[in-house]
């Protein structure tokens, strides 16, 4: 069961890196990253868990795990926030820019920091 | 199974590796480092698994949080620099 899982999470791992490997744009490969790569090491951390039977090391894998899924999302916001006032984004695919209308309302200038398109 | 599940995590560790150095922008090197820092944590995690013994998992933990950190005094950074 435990290695069984680790192999999945593994393979979705490779997945992630496919995805940052081949997406053309840097928010999807953001993407890819955060949300396979999540899973992947949590199934891994999880087959830890359960092949292990110390409590100290499956104290160390859970709480690792529950970090990781606490602290992975936060990160990417912040990183797809920066890339977006730093540089702006490709408005090909999504049409819709909700945050600069946000930031319209919010911060009054309506352009990032830094002045971006 | 844990031979494959490493030998996948290699695979994984050489496309992030290339994001890291291909990267145009500084979020795609940061992008392919967060790539690089879980599959570390899944390779420490899988070497105990592989040897029962779990003397390196702390670092699993204290990886994470460096890792959360450091992604986010970048963030900072590139949102004050432009670029």
């Amino acid at each position: 069961m435990g290695p069984a899982l680790a192999l999945v999470g593994s393979v979705l791992t490779v997945l992630a890196a496919l995805g940052v490997v081949r997406f053309p744009d840097v928010l999807a490969r953001m993407h890819a990253l955060t949300k396979a790569s999540t899973v992947g090491l949590v199934l891994v951390l999880v087959g830890g868990a359960i092949t292990l039977d110390h409590p100290n090391d499956v104290t160390s894998l859970l709480l690792a795990g529950a970090l990781q899924v606490l602290t992975l999302p936060v990160a990417a916001t912040l990183m797809a926030r920066a890339t977006y006032r730093a540089e702006g984004i490709r408005h090909e695919v999504d049409t819709v820019d909700e945050l600069a209308e946000r930031e319209g309302r919010a911060g009054g200038t309506g352009e990032g920091r830094g002045g971006g398109t | 199974m844990i031979t494959a599940a490493l030998v996948l995590q290699a695979v994984a560790a050489v496309g992030f590796g290339y994001r890291l150095v291909a990267g145009p922008s500084l979020t795609d090197r940061m992008v392919g480092l967060d790539g690089m820092l879980v599959v570390g944590v899944s390779a420490l995690a899988l070497q105990a698994m592989a040897t029962g013994e779990g003397a390196f998992l702390p670092v699993a933990v204290v990886a994470t949080l460096v890792g959360f950190v450091g992604t986010a005094v970048v963030a900072r950074f590139i949102e004050g620099t432009g670029g």
